[in-house]
């Protein structure tokens, strides 16, 4: 098992790593940034380096720093937590180089995925379906026009560094590919560094259906099910929950059956997720795959009674997947609300001094949060400042939860989203778990002003 | 004839810093009374000290005071106590204000170019702006740290071989008077 671990990261996952490895009896390091000095996970760490001034790419995406503060504190390990460096192949040769595990899979593994494109022909290879799209990047117009005749309109141009929600652009006719095409490459550059881009058949009503992967350093992989997500403004996701509402049994175990084969093949290690697209008709098409823990994945922790971070970690340290992970129990439902320091109507950031934080708990109630009273959420790293998570007997149970949850979770001195969550679980159509992506605008809730 | 005034100030409760003697102190007190964590705030002074165990050793040594900022130093001895004070910004001497060479990086500071050559430079000596005053160590690579002012050098505040973070005080210099 490793000797010391660093997080290379902030916040509420930093925090959660740290708990994890508290659990594991394994000393931690945090890393921070001038302006998270009073931070909770620089709290709770046994110890803490400065990494930098506020500006996260002169912190926490500044690999040397990161790793200078791994060698003087002698860590044998970093978890990269999301976001960050977590998807840096870079970083992770670095990782290699430097003879420090990183908590993860392979740079290869990492920079396959990265690449969407790429991925999307190796899984398609390994024998997942994929959403209907051009064969790898489509290098000019012309390549473009002959692409969209076999795909067919509505198609979506996306840049293969992108990925998120990042980089993409809807075609619904061909007088818009040229125009978009050229538009699009010229934003990844911009954007990603890479000019790349495919195309894929553009699904109208798509459920956003995930599933979560683990594998071994011994060639074995499981899945533990799959989260909805497709309560998203703008691509970011605002609700998770687990299971689908959409999924059945059969699919599920199928679904899994063929995800867990194709990842076998191409020998995917530690904490993974597969994303799909569910198209109206049932049908399920692979879209990407993060190589990283995900914000949400205590939806999948709270219904499966696994610890992913603890696995992740035992996983790294080289055990078999049946020990890491120990015993799975499906059980119940679970929501989770990304509560972000935002307008709950605009949506523009609310940085500031929290005054009050009173979080719920009571039965089924979990927040995973690194904000305290009288703490202040910076204006330079993203604007999470809590994830509100409810389990319950069922999705009745979970969502009624949830609704109280909300009510009892007061946040005074930045604006949050609580508001809209707490009109979401009021919503008819979301009670009946009816929904797509496109079903914060469709309902009214959220007005979209094109921005 | 007036009273002469007398300007003792005691170097204990009434300054807004704690000095390394202190924390001695309290690193003492901890471990004579086998406390593992001792936090003490007033007004905007704050101190934390947290000792770190080995899971089978009892008390042994007093530890040794740690840098102000976390970072430990490769294999800590069992019972090594790590100190955080976070302190206002208040000026430590009235009469003349110094100018701080923080680290840029975070690495291993030296004070020569190599274990066998001399310190580049020591307390008294005086510095241009650009000149090498230390080095850290970062990832294998030396990286040459500049004084940024010209001026005195007054102290060194780290000592050599010791991990360094990101912003860490190195020296204290006297500015030339412009």
């Amino acid at each position: 098992m490793f000797r010391k671990i660093l997080i290379a990261n902030r916040g509420e996952i930093a925090l959660r790593v740290i708990c994890a490895c508290k659990e594991l009896g394994i000393p931690t390091v945090a890393v921070y940034s001038e302006a998270d000095k009073n931070s909770l996970h620089v709290r709770f760490a046994d110890e803490a380096v400065c990494i930098g001034p506020p500006r996260s790419s002169e912190s926490y995406l500044n690999i040397p720093h990161v790793i200078s503060a791994a060698e003087i504190t002698n860590v044998d390990a970093i978890h990269p937590g999301y976001g960050f460096l977590s998807e840096n192949a870079n970083f992770a040769e670095v990782c290699v180089a430097s003879h420090i595990t990183l908590i993860g899979p392979s740079p290869d593994l990492i920079r396959l995925m990265g690449e969407k494109d790429r991925a999307r022909r190796e899984i398609s290879a390994a024998g997942l379906p994929v959403v209907p799209g051009s064969d790898g990047i489509v290098e000019d117009s012309s390549a473009a026009t002959k692409a969209a005749k076999r795909i067919g309109f509505p198609l979506i141009v996306k840049a293969s560094a992108g990925g998120g929600g990042r980089g993409m652009r809807v075609v619904r006719k061909q007088s818009e590919l040229i125009p978009a095409f050229e538009a699009a490459r010229n934003e990844a550059q911009q954007a990603f560094g890479s000019p790349d881009v495919y195309l894929e058949k553009f699904l109208e009503r798509p459920r956003h259906i995930e599933f979560q992967v683990l594998g071994d350093k011994h060639g074995k992989v499981i899945h533990l099910g799959e989260r909805e997500c497709s309560v998203q403004r703008r691509h970011q996701k605002l609700i998770e929950e687990s299971p689908s509402p959409a999924m059945d049994e059969k699919t599920r175990n199928e679904l899994g059956a063929r995800v867990v084969a194709a990842l076998t093949k191409i020998g995917y290690t530690n904490a993974g997720t597969v994303e799909f697209l569910r198209d109206e008709d049932g049908s399920m098409y692979f879209i990407e795959m993060n190589t990283r823990i995900q914000v949400e994945h205590p939806v999948t922790e709270m219904v499966s009674n696994v610890d992913l971070i603890k696995s992740q970690i035992r996983l790294a340290a080289g055990e078999h997947v049946e020990d890491a992970v120990g015993p799975i129990e499906f059980r119940g439902h679970s929501m989770e609300c990304r509560i972000n320091a935002e307008d709950p109507e605009t949506f523009v950031p609310s940085a500031g001094r929290i005054t009050t934080f009173n979080i719920p708990s009571g039965t089924g109630v979990r927040v995973d949060t690194a904000a305290y009273a009288d703490c202040v959420i910076p204006p330079y790293y993203d604007s999470l400042i809590a994830k509100l998570i409810t389990r319950g007997r069922d999705r009745a149970e979970a969502l009624a939860r949830m609704r109280r949850a909300l009510d009892m979770f007061i946040i005074e001195g930045v604006k949050t989203t609580i508001p809209l969550h707490r009109k979401i679980f009021a919503n008819a159509q979301f009670q009946a778990g009816n929904f797509d992506t496109h079903f914060l605008e469709a309902s009214g809730l959220i007005t979209t002003h094109g921005k | 004839m007036a009273p002469k005034k007398k300007n003792k100030q005691s170097s204990s409760a009434g300054l807004p810093g704690l000095d390394i003697s202190e924390i001695e102190r309290l690193l003492a007190f901890m471990d004579k009374h086998h406390l593992e964590q001792f936090e003490f705030s007033r007004g905007d002074f704050r101190v934390a000290l947290k000792r770190g165990w080995d899971a089978g050793s009892s008390v042994s040594a007093p530890a040794r005071p740690a840098p102000s900022s976390g970072g430990s130093s490769g294999r800590a001895p069992a019972g090594e106590a790590q100190a955080t004070a976070s302190a206002p910004a208040a000026p430590a001497a009235p009469a003349e204000t110094h100018h701080i060479i923080k680290s840029p990086i975070v690495g291993t500071f030296f004070t020569s170019a190599s274990p066998d050559s001399a310190p580049f430079v020591k307390a008294g000596d005086h510095v241009k702006a650009g000149q090498v005053v230390c080095i850290v160590e970062a990832m294998k690579l030396m990286n040459e740290i500049e004084a940024d002012v010209a001026g005195t050098i007054v102290k060194a505040l780290v000592e050599n071989a010791q991990p360094v973070e990101y912003g860490q005080p190195l020296f204290s210099i006297k500015p030339d008077k412009k």
